[in-house]
């Protein structure tokens, strides 16, 4: 009877944690299956000639020659929309007044819906921002824009709550030049735009245009790239010094207990008093830059990941047998030499672990970086520069390109591109962590 | 000492880089688009110069000119005196450009069926008098009151033209970081009402008509819309004739620049004669 008792607990027990792993799988992928499947559309997308167009002219990048057969294809089918429009202009003024004032707002958002949809009409002077100087790039906002054009927007308030009602215009415009104009959106749209299957792998690399209507995010990458690696250099020798004094020199006592609560609590504190910190200290006390700047953000970051350097180091270097420090010090080695030669190496794999995953947070906070080194727009920095050139950064930009930009629903499929890449760095980070890890340890053994 | 005079060099490098192609922007989150749009045309035209922009809210700004971290401060209102005053402390000359003029869109929920409040209807509802949307012609719906952060120069601003000086927000209130944030907050509560620059309306959020006056380039301009405000840019001095800063500065009157700022939503100053 107690047998089976105690098998039943044993197995409502593997059960309940077979459930809990489950639920963790579940729940990452439901958090990381819809930013990779949108975050790819970033790199992979039905591109429309308007994006072939733009990649020339922006990047230089592309077949020219095919893209001009393409475009004067394109410009071929779109020339009746322009007829329809031109024609229409001209017929408006010698309508009824009455029709005339009915339709003339509606012909002014037909007209900008369609320099929405497919650039600036031909002739027309190029607008002076680059986001006005193409139509949709991306195959999958044309529907919407084309229903922007075909349907006007407007609210019911007949019955207290607002509803939304789609007005077309089509009815409105029965019988004038500008009625050939909305059968061609519905059903031409291929030959207007010609949507193409294609590969951007320079969104890792390129360089945003006009606020990341265009381009990519190569900036931003190489921006938390440097941040990322300096935060290292600078916590990572001082965080193994500390955890080698901690393990092997410090004597227990009352110094070292509020030596390590210091640790923690430094573990502790919310990362965005070290952004404030880094601020007040690092810029406006200290003056390591004249701005925000690298350098600033990497000092910054490198105090946020210092705890966890020294307390993984710690915990590696501990974890190290006491007997290879005994048998170093039999064969008549010093400490500092048993210290390098033996626990060092031996506790590496742990070390890396720990350096790995704290770059991998390095990398992905934001609050220490926006007061110390995050801009919204900034070149590429050049290494030269690193100690004084402030940078955008993958974590900072995302936020500020969910939140604070003019145009947050144009740009969506950035956002979703900076998410992914962002996660899959620290990924690959994590991964490259565990493969140190197996292989040094391998080495160790044999 | 070989590396440390590499370190001299790198130093010294950056240092004649810093003064002569460099410009670094903070501030304002209204600003903030002209601010980038101007960097990257200036960048794509002189390839060698690096501007970068922060868009940290114009109180930020402020400190950072005062700190001496940024060469400009975007700012989408005057200096406060308490601003001035420091600055004059520590020796900062604060100078002021007008860039571009802009109004401030009241934002509803489009399904709201209010069409327009008076000053004094947008005064009750800020400061707690008017609760529900029925008591200004809506229908029973609680109202959900969004403002900016007390950083904002778009906060100050509402609050000086609207509220009054003294006059205080309700407690209720939820505070955003971002003129995008507020527009964010309203396309989505039904009974939200916020306020934005007049470069962040989409038809995701509908404007309402303030003392009947619909927010425009237009009625910001000929100030009919009652809540219309000038956008800044701060410098630590005069900028000298042929700097880097003057000439950046300086784009809002050309014509392209002046394009710019009418394409984004916001209204060019006059042109240089």
């Amino acid at each position: 009877m107690r047998m089976t008792t105690r098998k039943l607990l044993d197995r409502a027990f593997t059960a309940a944690a077979c459930f809990a792993v489950g639920l963790m799988v579940l729940f990452l992928l439901f958090v990381l299956g819809p930013i990779f499947g949108k975050g790819a559309g970033a790199y992979v997308f039905t591109g429309t000639v308007e994006h072939r167009r733009m990649m020339i002219d922006q990047f230089g990048r592309g077949d020219e020659a095919r893209v001009a057969a393409e475009w004067a294809g394109a410009q071929q089918a779109r020339r009746p929309i322009y007829d329809a429009l031109a024609a229409f202009e001209k017929e408006l003024p010698q309508l009824p007044a009455a029709k005339r004032k009915a339709l003339k707002p509606a012909f002014k958002a037909v007209r900008e819906g369609v320099a929405v949809l497919l650039g600036p009409e031909p002739g027309e002077p190029l607008p002076a921002l680059t986001r006005k100087m193409y139509g949709q790039t991306r195959w999958e906002k044309v529907q919407a824009k084309v229903t922007d054009i075909l349907f006007e927007e407007t609210w019911d308030y007949s019955e207290g709550a607002g509803k939304k009602v789609l007005v077309p215009r089509q009815p409105m415009f029965e019988g004038t030049a500008l009625a050939p104009l909305f059968p061609l959106l519905q059903t031409d749209l291929t030959a207007l735009l010609r949507p193409r299957l294609t590969f951007y792998p320079g969104f890792l690399t390129d360089v945003s245009v006009d606020a990341h209507f265009f381009g990519g995010i190569g900036p931003e990458l190489l921006g938390t790239i440097y941040l990322a690696l300096g935060a290292l250099l600078l916590a990572v020798p001082f965080g193994i010094i500390a955890a080698v004094y901690f393990q092997e020199y410090a004597k227990e006592g009352a110094v070292l207990t509020f030596l390590r609560t210091c640790v923690n609590t430094l573990a502790g504190v919310p990362s965005v008093v070290f952004g404030l910190f880094g601020l007040a200290f690092f810029i406006n006390t200290m003056h390591v830059s004249p701005g925000k700047s690298v350098l600033a953000g990497a000092l910054t970051l490198a105090l946020l990941v210092l705890p966890t350097v020294i307390r993984s180091s710690e915990e590696a270097i501990a974890a190290v047998p006491r007997s290879y420090k005994e048998g170093a010090m039999a064969l008549g080695a010093g400490q500092w030499h048993t210290v390098l030669t033996v626990i060092l190496p031996a506790a590496l794999p742990g070390i890396l672990t720990g350096i790995v995953i704290s770059m991998g947070r390095a990398a992905g906070e934001t609050a220490p970086i926006i007061f110390t080194a995050a801009v919204s727009v900034g070149k590429l920095v050049n290494p030269a520069e690193l100690l004084t050139q402030p940078t955008p950064a993958l974590s900072w930009n995302l936020y500020n390109l969910c939140t604070e930009h003019e145009a947050v629903d144009e740009i969506r499929h950035v956002q979703y591109g900076m998410a992914a890449t962002l996660v899959l760095i620290v990924l690959v980070l994590n991964l490259t962590a565990i493969l140190i890890r197996a292989r040094v340890a391998r080495r160790l053994k044999g | 000492m070989r590396v440390s005079l590499l370190v001299a060099g790198l130093v010294a490098g950056c240092a004649v880089a810093q003064a002569q192609d460099k410009l670094v922007l903070d501030g304002s989150t209204t600003v903030g688009p002209i601010a980038k749009a101007f960097a990257e045309s200036y960048m794509r035209q002189n390839p060698g110069v690096n501007i970068t922009v922060s868009e940290s809210g114009s109180g930020n700004g402020a400190k950072a000119l005062l700190n001496g971290t940024c060469d400009i401060a975007d700012l989408s209102r005057d200096l406060k005196d308490t601003e001035r005053k420091a600055m004059a402390e520590k020796g900062v000359k604060p100078v002021a450009h007008v860039v571009a003029y802009d109004a401030l869109p009241v934002l509803v929920h489009p399904s709201n069926k209010v069409k327009g409040l008076t000053i004094d209807q947008l005064r009750g509802i800020f400061t707690g008098k008017i609760k529900n949307w029925s008591e200004v012609g809506g229908s029973d719906l609680a109202i959900v009151v969004i403002s900016r952060d007390t950083n904002s120069g778009t906060f100050e601003t509402f609050k000086d033209m609207v509220l009054g000086h003294e006059a205080k927000i309700v407690e209720s209130a939820e505070y955003t970081g971002s003129n995008g944030g507020i527009r964010q907050r309203v396309q989505m509560t039904k009974g939200a009402i916020g306020y934005a620059g007049l470069g962040f309306v989409d038809k995701s959020v509908k404007a309402l008509e303030v003392n009947g006056i619909a927010p425009s380039a237009e009625t910001a301009l000929d100030k009919s819309y009652p809540i219309a405000r000038p956008l800044f840019m701060f410098t630590n001095g005069e900028p000298a004739a042929e700097s880097l800063a003057a000439k950046f500065i300086g784009m809002s009157r050309t014509e392209k620049g002046r394009e710019i700022i009418e394409e984004i939503g916001f209204v060019p100053v006059p042109a240089k004669k």
